[in-house]
């Protein structure tokens, strides 16, 4: 019950945190929206721990809730890495973009 | 015979003890030479501007892919008929420039690769010969279904044709095989040269080699990032 309580407040920081983001502009609309979906959905999951036990149970697999709600978020972060590969590997094709432009401009000018 | 305008692209990254001899060898036998010069910390720029070529200046260091797709760019938007890839580091002989291009003046071939494992000799180290290039080969034969019998040769000439098909994605040293995989997709003529290989140092390791996107590892990591993104 208290390790709950704990890790509601710890989600409860982490919305604010997000309100405050967004209220500075800070993230974007779509971001905000992703962002407050995985905490809620993570804040639901703590509440409702005693009956994701059951469903988990119910479902054949031998551990507790908790244990299945961390590897979801395992698999979730490996996701999210993998996310952020990509997204790394465009911003550099961004900056090649742009490094090659400059070099043609400044080639163009130092004729 | 036509006449065709040739370009050689010369990328260099921190060359400044082999560019001014590269480009006195590698200027006469073309129409317009272009260095692109990798965002060097040395004098590599100034050097190869003072030798009378067109340097092409990365403000940061990209990767040679990034470098040759910039050179590409600047020879297409200057009515280049053939372009030869060139290394900086004093690998390759001038000389075997004229061979390269031959296939191309003689409409026999799009795209000619130089190619250390037909009848000329070069001194290549244990390592590399007998682990690294048989190693890229397979990582060639697996990921993009390509077999030649030197696949990781930087020496090569394309015709105006495939320049125009081409567009090297990859900033790191995986724009070897890319550029493999885009000809072999476009279905371009191909033809392997015999080349000399002139080993200085050891160049490209497993782990780390010279520039950004180098290291046998980050190239197969890039190889699967282009099959991924296309």
């Amino acid at each position: 019950m208290i390790q709950q309580v704990f890790a509601l407040v710890i989600i409860l920081f982490f919305i604010s945190r997000l309100f405050w983001q967004k209220r500075n502009k800070k993230i974007s609309g779509n971001e905000f929206i992703f962002w407050l979906i995985f905490w809620g959905l993570a804040a639901l999951s703590i509440v409702f721990l005693r009956q994701i036990d059951s469903l988990v149970a119910t479902l054949g697999f031998s551990g507790k809730g908790i244990d299945v709600l961390l590897y979801l978020s395992v698999i979730m972060l490996f996701y999210l890495v993998f996310r952020l590969g990509l997204k790394t590997e465009k911003i550099e094709k961004d900056i090649t973009k742009i490094v090659r432009e400059i070099s043609f401009k400044n080639e163009k000018e130092n004729k | 015979m036509t006449k065709f305008k040739v370009f050689i692209i010369v990328p260099a990254y921190n060359e400044e003890k082999n560019i001014e001899k590269i480009i006195d060898e590698v200027k006469p036998l073309a129409d317009e030479l272009v260095v692109v010069d990798d965002g060097s910390s040395d004098r590599t720029f100034e050097l190869a501007k003072k030798q009378g070529a067109i340097v092409l200046r990365h403000l940061i260091n990209r990767g040679q892919g990034a470098a040759l797709q910039t050179g590409d760019e600047y020879a297409l938007n200057n009515q280049a008929d053939i372009v030869v890839h060139f290394d900086a580091d004093g690998q390759f002989l001038a000389k075997e420039i004229k061979e390269m291009i031959l296939p191309i003046q003689n409409n026999e071939a799009d795209a000619v690769f130089g190619s250390r494992f037909l009848c000329k000799k070069s001194e290549i180290p244990w390592f590399k010969e007998k682990i690294i290039i048989p190693l890229a080969g397979l990582v060639n034969k697996i990921l993009i279904n390509v077999s030649l019998t030197d696949p990781q040769n930087g020496f090569r000439a394309l015709s105006r044709k495939a320049l125009e098909k081409i567009t090297i994605e990859n900033d790191g040293m995986a724009h070897c095989s890319e550029i493999l995989y885009k000809v072999f997709k476009n279905k371009l003529t191909i033809k392997e040269i015999p080349v000399t290989v002139v080993y200085h140092d050891f160049g490209q390791g497993l782990l780390k080699g010279k520039g950004r996107g180098t290291g046998g590892f980050r190239i197969i990591k890039d190889l699967l990032l282009v099959k991924l993104m296309n």
